[in-house]
């Protein structure tokens, strides 16, 4: 049984709350590391059987996972730490897995290396194994090396390393069972691996590493890898020597009771380093990181055997040259985004209208009924039905179809490898503006989500960049967005010209609010990078990992779980408060007219204003939470100020109505030219994000400033256009 | 109100927001450039020119204090009374001298000013010429223990990107070495270690040419009136004063070789070459980025995939196919492999 270790903030992994996750204690804790892209999370579904969603893409699990797996009785916690390529601590992710490495102290540490790049993966071998013993190889994607030609042969790399290898190919399950077995055999002591570690630096740096190692075991006897903690110490690692400051460190030498740190000691130590830091050569860094890769190219020289010119690696060059070629790589990849829409738009509209069948004209009615029959007051029914009910079925019967099929299909895009492609085809474009390529990847999720667009952002390794994706996203025209467009454009534009024409010419019109949508967030990436978040574009490097076949079945199972079912629970959540305004709003009386009425009154002249009305304000404000019920709302806010209750459901009841055309008599009559039509379709586009993706983006930057500038500046610049284009649209009209 | 009113008061609007928030050119910006140059700012600006005098071993006068703070000579001396008066400076044999204090107050400054110039280069994106400005305003503004968070952040930095040293928290400066450019004759190379910052106009002229800290420099030609050298693999002509703001570590001959002026950015589709270094220019966070990557002396990169526009170039490094920028890619200079096309 493992006791509870000390201090360790940034990875309470061993803390009580941690056991009651597990449904209980746990016996062994197993940590899994590797580089991004090497299949680290399949590795992870294969041992625990929990669906993680994986992609074809690096730097997937930014957050850590964690999992259980039992074996003859015995209690496996599994850790699943971010991929990195190194461990020095530079970026978030590597302090994340360093951290647990060194202070979590893990029973075993699996790392995941991918046997196509065994290079560079073994630098990362090599950095683990200076800090821990209990080390397993998981030498993933076997098949693919062998399809690519590298023969790495497990026996021989076994040997170099001095800890156990496995091979296996997690994608089908292979070698998963002989993986928990050595697991198993090194939790328990029954194998002790002698970890290799990298021994020859220059003379001056050995010297003074020699110096800092005897100060800290003469402080520290017990310490397992003094060697690397001086290492660290003289390559200026902030996290080490705050270790050392605040006695983590004794700690670890002595397994969670050592008596406390001497501070004097402890500054000495780090006195010490700071002297012998002033004589090593001003590039030590370099020294160090080149030394690790001599040893990892010795290494797998040694265990690697390539056979020149396998068809696969072959096909994946010739599949690259192709998508990314001058003339075909743009009309290709529109081509695909086109046909991921269009899939979308067409594929949801049944759906939708059954769910709307089912969840509005059937339940809807029968919910009423029986809250009436079980004698629930009527304006609690209608708060409740009317109100927080129909919102939320509307969410789900808008929202739900076209995210089912929008996130697979772009999930199956993202496991083949396609969406990097885009990424490197776009990046010129992107680093004019002064922002990431990735970012045309976050772009696109935003048409599906905006929200979602967000947390994708995290595949972003700069801050700043990442930033002004964030900001920027709400600029993609998310699905919930799509039904307005099409409305607006089917009843007003469409309506200007021949009826055979008229389908083409809406169409177009929301691919052009689209596209604009693009420009402005190109435009605003510009800006922000200019003054906000002044710089250049920083350093970027994207892996282009090799084409996959995509696992059609898992893919539509996992991207059904965690991203659509997620991102409409948090909709839903959003969504039934709003709910349960707009009845009140419609109903609850001040004087004479309703509160609806007293705001639509206030709004109107705001409203003319910039070429709207008071009931389309009211509408965005009231469905903050969600863009798709801003239609029900204006239908219902226009009937009941025009009076005409036989046209709708009554008052607070959101509804739609069959057909484009009784929409736009009904909108007509309430005073809406084709200015408000054009303009609602432009202040659709430009608004701010929904309640759902503000609160998002506040969890993804943690910080209330920036999420109040990505929700003021596309509503800034939403009513600046609209303002705009109702003065001059009044100007050329006389 | 009709359109056309309308229209007008919304440019109006416009303009006076732009006149008011337009960066640095704006009423709010100068009005803070004007209440940043407030007293205390001027004390300490005087301190930190009579330390760097010390360590540079420049005797400062009252004309070089009212020079530096662009102040009247009647101004600099009311200054210097000032720090006298607080124990900061005392008027000695030599002239002006700083006293202990004063010592430790002016390194704190230096060591604020460099510490986040340090940071500009490595972490932000900042322009090389932003940085000076940019930290003259901070030095101000920070606290100590800020400072030391900075300074444990980015791993205690030894060299502001001038390659001037930082002082230790402790108040430690460690003493200047090297010669300037104008000692070495046609032929002789050297490893840049300080580039002077000041005036603007001469640093960026240097910049420009592509000195910076570590740079290796070759002299190839001398005359009065100008210094012809290679910087980096790229030739460039300075005048023989500006050159003298530059001081190197002369090399010896057998150090200097390598440089053939490739970097990978060079290559064509299908060009193989051996990595030899990745540029000086290129430091921090992005430096570490491309090390992890493989990227160190000696490893095999193949140019092997254009993008439709150019730019990035995917390179097949250690077997994984990374896509890089042409600005990074610039920063790493290589060999051509012999016969490995």
């Amino acid at each position: 049984m493992t006791t509870a270790g000390p201090a360790c903030r940034t990875c309470e992994r061993r803390g009580p709350e941690l056991v009651q996750l597990g449904g209980g204690a746990f016996d062994h804790l197993v940590a899994l590391a590797g580089n991004p892209n090497t299949g680290k999370s399949t590795v992870f579904n294969a041992l625990t059987g929990l669906r993680q969603h994986t992609g074809n893409w690096p730097g997937k699990t930014v957050t850590r996972a964690e999992g259980t797996f039992v074996r003859e009785g015995t209690r496996y916690r599994l850790v699943d730490l971010p991929g990195t390529y190194s461990l020095q601590a530079a970026s978030a992710d590597e302090e994340v897995a360093r951290d647990f490495l060194l202070f979590g102290r893990p029973d075993v540490t699996v790392v995941v290396v991918d046997a196509t790049h065994l290079e560079r993966n073994l630098n990362l071998v090599l950095q683990i194994l200076e800090i821990t013993d209990r080390v397993v190889v998981c030498l993933n994607l076997m098949d693919e090396a062998r399809r690519h030609g590298a023969l790495v042969d497990p026996a021989r790399l076994s040997k170099q390393l001095g800890v156990p290898v496995v091979p296996a190919v997690a994608r089908r399950g292979e070698g998963i069972r002989q993986l928990v077995e050595v697991v198993e055999r090194v939790a328990r002591g029954e194998l002790t691996p002698t970890p290799f570690r990298v021994r020859r630096h220059e003379p001056e740096v050995e010297r003074a590493v020699a110096a800092l190692e005897r100060t800290l075991r003469a402080v520290w006897p017990d310490l397992s890898n003094a060697r690397w903690i001086a290492l660290r110490l003289l390559d200026a690692d902030e996290r080490i020597e705050q270790a050392i400051r605040e006695g983590e460190l004794a700690a670890l030498g002595a397994g969670g009771d050592a008596p406390p740190t001497d501070p004097v000691a402890a500054k000495q130590v780090l006195e010490q380093a700071g002297r012998l830091r002033w004589t090593l050569m001003p590039d030590f860094h370099d020294r160090l990181m080149a030394g690790l890769y001599r040893e990892a190219e010795r290494i797998a020289g040694v265990a690697l055997r390539v056979r020149p010119g396998s068809g696969a690696a072959e096909f994946n060059r010739t599949l690259d040259r192709l998508l990314t070629s001058r003339w075909l790589g743009f009309p290709l990849m529109l081509g695909v985004l086109t046909v991921v829409f269009w899939l979308t738009i067409a594929g949801a509209n049944v759906p939708s209208q059954r769910l709307a069948d089912f969840l509005i004209d059937f339940a809807h009615p029968a919910l009423k009924q029986a809250a009436a029959a079980i004698g629930m007051p009527g304006w609690l029914n209608g708060l409740l039905v009317d109100g927080v009910y129909l919102a939320t079925a509307w969410v789900v019967s808008v929202m739900l179809p076209p995210m089912a099929i929008f996130f697979p299909l772009f999930t199956l895009l993202e496991d083949f490898g396609y969406l990097p492609r885009v990424a490197f085809n776009l990046d010129a474009l992107f680093r004019r503006t002064g922002a990431h390529g990735k970012q045309a990847l976050t772009m696109c999720m935003g048409f599906g989500c905006n929200a979602a667009g967000v947390v994708a952002t995290r595949v972003i390794d700069s801050p700043r960049e990442r930033l002004i994706a964030i900001i920027t996203n709400n600029f993609s025209l998310c699905n919930g967005r799509w039904p307005t467009q099409i409305l607006m454009a089917t009843i007003f534009l469409g309506a200007l010209v021949p009826a055979h024409l008229a389908g083409v010419v809406s169409a177009g019109a929301v691919v052009g609010i689209a596209l604009l949508g693009v420009a402005f967030m190109f435009a605003t990436s510009w800006a922000l990078s200019q003054t906000m978040l002044k710089g250049e574009a920083s350093a970027f490097a994207l892996e282009l990992p090799p084409y996959r076949p995509p696992r059609v079945l898992q893919t539509l199972y996992t991207s059904l779980i965690d991203r659509t079912l997620i991102v409409l629970w948090r909709a839903v959540v959003f969504a039934a408060p709003a709910g349960a305004v707009i009845w009140l709003i419609a109903n609850a009386r001040v004087g004479d007219a309703s509160l609806a009425a007293w705001a639509v009154h206030w709004l109107d002249p705001v409203g003319l204003v910039l070429g709207l009305n008071g009931v389309v304000l009211l509408a965005y404000v009231v469905a903050i939470p969600a863009n798709e019920i801003v239609i029900p709302t204006v239908l219902m806010l226009t009937v009941l100020l025009a009076g005409t209750p036989e046209v709708g459901a009554g008052a607070g009841v959101m509804f739609e109505l069959d057909t484009a055309g009784a929409v736009g008599g009904l909108l007509q009559a309430g005073g809406w030219t084709l200015l408000t039509g054009v303009n609602l379709m432009l202040f659709s586009l430009l608004h701010n994000p929904c309640s759902t993706t503000l609160y998002t983006i506040y969890r993804e930057t943690r910080s209330a400033k920036w999420t109040a500038v990505a929700g003021a500046l596309p509503l800034g610049l939403g009513l600046a256009t609209c303002f705009l284009v109702a003065q001059v649209w009044r100007l050329a009209a006389g | 109100m009709g359109p056309g009113t309308a229209l007008i008061a919304f440019v109006i609007a416009l303009v006076v927001v732009a006149t008011v928030a337009w960066p640095r050119r704006g009423v709010w910006p100068r009005l803070r450039q004007v209440w940043r140059l407030s007293e205390r700012v001027r004390l300490e600006d005087a301190l930190k020119h009579l330390s760097l005098g010390e360590h540079e071993q420049v005797p400062r006068s009252i004309e070089s204090l009212a020079g530096v703070l662009g102040v009247s000579r009647s101004r600099a001396v009311d200054l210097l009374g000032r720090l006298e008066q607080m124990g900061l400076v005392r008027s000695g044999a030599a002239g002006i001298e700083l006293t202990d204090d004063g010592r430790r107050y002016a390194l704190r400054i230096i060591r604020t000013h460099r510490l986040w110039e340090r940071y500009l280069a490595d972490e932000t994106s900042l322009a090389p010429a932003e940085w000076h400005d940019a930290a003259e305003v901070r030095e101000h503004s920070l606290s100590e223990s800020e400072v030391e968070r900075l300074a444990a952040r980015m791993g205690h930095p030894l060299y502001d990107p001038h390659g001037d040293p930082i002082p230790t928290a402790a108040g430690e400066l460690p003493p200047l070495r090297g010669v300037p450019l104008t000692a070495l004759e046609p032929g002789q190379r050297g490893t840049v270690v300080h580039v002077e910052d000041e005036p603007p106009a001469v640093f960026a002229q240097l910049v420009a040419v592509g000195f910076t800290p570590l740079a290796r420099v070759e002299v190839l030609e001398r005359s009065d009136s100008a210094v012809r050298v290679r910087v980096d693999g790229q030739e460039g002509t300075v005048a023989p004063v500006v050159a003298a703001q530059v001081t190197l570590d002369p090399l010896p001959e057998a150090a200097m070789d390598e440089d053939a002026g490739a970097t990978m950015a060079d290559l064509a589709p299908g060009e193989s070459a051996i990595v030899v270094r990745i540029s000086s220019h290129c430091q921090g966070r992005q430096r570490r980025r491309l090390l992890d990557l493989g990227l160190v002396p000696g490893t095999l990169v193949r140019a092997e995939l254009d993008s439709a526009l150019h730019d990035p170039v995917g390179y097949r490094i250690r077997g994984a196919l990374i896509a890089l920028r042409r600005r990074q890619a610039e920063v790493i200079h290589v060999r051509r492999a012999d016969g490995a096309t």
